[in-house]
């Protein structure tokens, strides 16, 4: 879908900002760029759409050079969600979600549906918020607007730039989990730059670590967690503490069986100093939907599900906030 | 008493109210004219700046120093390239509207949130999208404030138009002020005020009605103005479109009752005997306006006196104090030095004179300047500042009389007269033919040591004019030696004192002396 080709950006004032970039990002896909700050994650996205446009290298949208298209189309057909969301002050929500279709010339009955179809989407009651300005609504419907403003023209891919890090703890996990689930819907691809971890992993498909201006590692997020690929991603990841590395003596267990289970019995168990994100793999390899754990003296202390590991995830999410590596 | 005033001046608006409208209109023609360039060039400049930063401090410094001239040394100074009347007021109005609406558009553009052009940006917005739908209408409020001040800027300076013959409500405030009439300033100022709020709420309403939508209040003020200016205009070019067969000739005069009654009788007398229009322009400020003004040929002719000929525009010494021999001085100077024609000069001279009241010379059986000094520790004196400073005012009489008064004030030209009345004062600096004088029972003194020039009136035209109108010449000569002091105190009194028409009190004093049919 979009693939980088040896790119790099050079400033004007000679900071280089990112140097020889390759990957490239599936169709469908939410594809999150982080690094510590001055990594140049913003600068790979702003390149998709030619904000900023690459000094070296090529970039291609379904295998058409950027360069070659026209930066009107182009950026029509990618939506762009900011960091300070940006909604245009002088503007109804209607007027802010229409630009790009306007631009595009659609039907006015066209872009009046979609607009509420878009609201809809996200929660917002068409009849409640079409006409109000955007200062009458909380961050997090601005952000919600936001979001929709950049699917309005139906792009296939959209940018997003840190867009939850400006809003409060519980709106931007309500956020995440839209994102989530839009995700599922509407399966655009999803370049999403962000420098908190705990969003990275719980939104990514893949994830790209950017270090200084190059790409330190691609991978899934099991994989990273698993298989950081030098220090510094393991430094990176470990800087937040993972609640997947937790062992499962810290994990609240419930006891589902009347009667303990002998060690020596079961075939498949887990052991207390287990981490959780080893139970995961386990539990996946089993055909079980829960096993039991062991402690150290062979004592039957409890079963693992993967809901207790959702739950422990969720416990811990909101025990730690933040998670900030910037 | 108050009441009585209120009913004066009303009764005044009453019988001026054409007088009154017709410079209200202007006033407000002058006033849009300029407020539409300045929007025209400052705005599409301001837009320009905030896509060239580095360029925007100077420019927008410049039109500050622009903006430090102060209003009249503009006026004087466009004189040269565009004269004098409307034209070169437009331009100077202008000049000072540029720097608010300049200021306020390249800092309300500037001022718009940088995430908000990247976002319209990133939404394949193109400059001029992104101009017309987030910048302008996010950057409006701002450029308006400076549109309206820049308004109320314009109808405040444009009052000072009417010194370059430019008309408007200026023309009511500068008879208000040489009459020594408030009710003449009030019935200018009033409607200027009037003006400036109308415009203001004008500008308000539409910048309310159209918040968020860019072009629209711009153009509705534009569109508007447009209509209202274009419309005299070009209703009055169609009217003129049938006359301008005629030869046109244009002779000004200086600000005061006097001059205007002098060339409207030049107007009588040359369009009695020929086909020629002629057009006044009275009420110019300075004399230097007229001088520059009639150097470039903007006006044909006007009324100058031979004393500010010799000491003021040739800079020479007065080589006599006899009336003939001045005369004979300024023309030859003037035409050697500029081809300007001095013709006949008239009888009375308006000179410097010292004042005092009938009672005081009665009193003290005052009839000449030299008699004073007897009484030089007893007398007060209130000069205004202009002649108690300069070198051939109080310093020369102190000269050649040997006079030492015991106690000079130096105070407004229009309050000494007052002063002189209530007793504060007892001798003051007038000019001779002013029509405070009989307004006050004035008595002049002879100035009998001769320090004053003679201040003789005759009509100064440009050479080529003369030469490409021959008959002006012998008209205008008519007047040569008439006109006493007497009479011409007696006709500034019926304008100043009894409002009568100068035109009128122009043709009768002609009717009377068998030049007027």
């Amino acid at each position: 879908m979009i693939e980088f080709q040896g790119v790099s950006k050079v400033f004007a004032d000679g900071t280089k900002a990112v140097s020889d970039l390759n990957f490239r990002i599936e169709k469908g896909e939410l594809f999150v760029l982080i690094g510590p700050s001055g990594c140049g994650k913003t600068t790979t996205m702003k390149m998709i759409n030619r904000l900023i446009d690459s000094s070296d290298g090529k970039i291609f949208i379904q295998d058409k050079n950027i360069r070659d298209m026209n930066m009107k189309r182009l950026r029509w057909n990618i939506g762009y969600v900011l960091q300070q969301i940006a909604l245009f002050p002088h503007m109804t929500i209607k007027e802010n979600i229409s630009i790009v279709p306007e631009l595009v010339k659609w039907p006015k009955e066209a872009i009046s549906k979609r607009v509420d179809e878009l609201l809809d989407m996200v929660g917002l009651d068409p009849s409640t918020y079409r006409d109000r300005m955007p200062d009458e609504l909380s961050g997090g419907q601005q952000q919600r607007v936001g979001v929709v403003r950049a699917l309005a023209g139906d792009p296939d891919i959209i940018l997003m730039d840190e867009p939850f890090s400006a809003l409060d703890p519980i709106t931007r996990e309500q956020l995440q989990k839209d994102i989530l689930d839009l995700q599922k819907n509407i399966k655009k691809t999803i370049v999403f730059v962000t420098h908190d971890m705990d969003e990275a992993l719980a939104l990514g498909n893949r994830i790209c670590i950017l270090k200084e201006g190059s790409v330190v590692q691609v991978d899934t997020p099991e994989k990273l967690l698993q298989h950081p690929s030098d220090d510094f991603v393991e430094k990176f990841i470990g800087a937040r503490q993972d609640p997947w590395g937790a062992p499962l003596s810290e994990m609240t267990l419930y006891r589902s069986r009347t009667q303990a289970p002998l060690k020596e019995e079961v075939n498949e168990f887990l052991l207390t100093s287990h981490s959780v994100r080893a139970a995961f793999e386990k539990l996946k390899d089993s055909e079980k939907d829960s096993l039991a754990v062991f402690n150290d003296e062979k004592e039957y202390t409890g079963d693992v599900s993967y809901k207790d590991i959702v739950l422990h995830l969720e416990k811990y999410h909101f025990k730690d906030r933040g998670g900030a590596l910037s | 008493m108050r009441v009585l005033a209120i009913q004066t001046f009303f009764q005044l608006a009453i019988d001026r109210r054409d007088l009154v409208t017709s410079a209200l209109w202007e006033h407000l023609e002058m006033s849009l004219i300029s407020l539409l360039i300045s929007v025209f060039v400052a705005v599409p400049l301001g837009i320009i700046l905030s896509h060239y930063r580095q360029a925007a401090e100077p420019i927008i410094g410049s039109t500050a120093v622009l903006q430090t001239i102060p209003s009249l040394a503009l006026l004087g100074f466009l004189i040269p390239f565009l004269g004098i009347g409307t034209m070169p007021a437009i331009v100077a109005l202008t000049v000072y509207a540029l720097l608010p609406i300049l200021r306020n558009t390249y800092t309300g553009i500037k001022g718009v949130d940088p995430a908000l052009m990247e976002a319209s940006r990133g939404m394949g917005m193109g400059t001029l999208q992104q101009l017309h739908r987030v910048q302008l209408p996010l950057a409006m409020p701002t450029i308006m404030a400076g549109i309206r001040t820049a308004m109320v800027l314009i109808v405040g300076t444009a009052t000072l138009a009417a010194l370059i013959g430019a008309g408007g409500l200026g023309d009511l405030i500068m008879l208000g002020i040489q009459r020594n009439n408030s009710y003449y300033i009030l019935l200018g100022a009033i409607p200027a005020a009037l003006l400036a709020l109308f415009f203001d709420a004008v500008l308000r309403f539409v910048e309310k009605k159209s918040t968020g939508s860019s072009i629209t209040p711009i153009a509705t003020v534009v569109i508007v103005a447009v209509l209202l200016v274009a419309t005299p205009t070009a209703m009055s070019a169609f009217n003129i479109s049938g006359s301008d067969s005629q030869e046109e000739i244009t002779i000004a005069g200086k600000i005061g009752t006097e001059p205007e009654i002098i060339i409207n009788m030049y107007k009588h007398l040359i369009e009695q005997d020929t086909d020629y229009n002629i057009v006044l322009e009275p009420g110019i400020g300075a004399t230097d306006f007229l001088f520059q003004a009639i150097e470039v040929g903007d006006i044909d002719g006007y009324l100058e006196f031979t004393g500010t000929a010799i000491t003021t525009l040739l800079g020479e010494e007065p080589e006599s104090y006899e009336e003939r021999e001045a005369f004979e001085q300024a023309k030859e100077g003037m035409y050697s030095e500029y081809n300007l024609v001095f013709l006949e000069p008239m009888d009375y001279q308006n000179t410097y004179a010292i004042a005092v009241t009938e009672e005081i010379a009665a009193e003290l059986n005052l009839e000449k300047i030299s008699d004073l000094q007897e009484y030089e520790d007893e007398l007060t004196a209130g000069f205004t500042f202009e002649f108690y400073d300069r070198p051939d005012g109080y310093p020369a009489i102190q000269e050649a009389y040997n006079l030492e008064l015991n106690d000079v004030q130096t105070m407004e030209a229009a309050l000494r007269s007052e002063a002189l009345v209530s007793g504060d004062v007892q001798v003051i600096d007038a000019y001779s033919t002013d029509s405070y004088m009989i307004r006050y029972n004035l008595v002049a003194l002879e100035d009998d040591e001769m320090v004053f020039p003679p201040f003789n009136g005759a009509p100064l035209f440009r050479e080529d004019v003369l030469e490409e109108f021959p008959e002006i010449e012998g008209i205008l000569n008519q007047l040569g030696g008439r006109i006493s002091e007497e009479e011409m105190l007696e006709m500034n009194y019926q304008v100043d004192e009894e409002d009568a028409d100068p035109a009128l009190v122009a043709r009768e004093y002609l009717e009377g002396e068998g030049l007027l049919d």
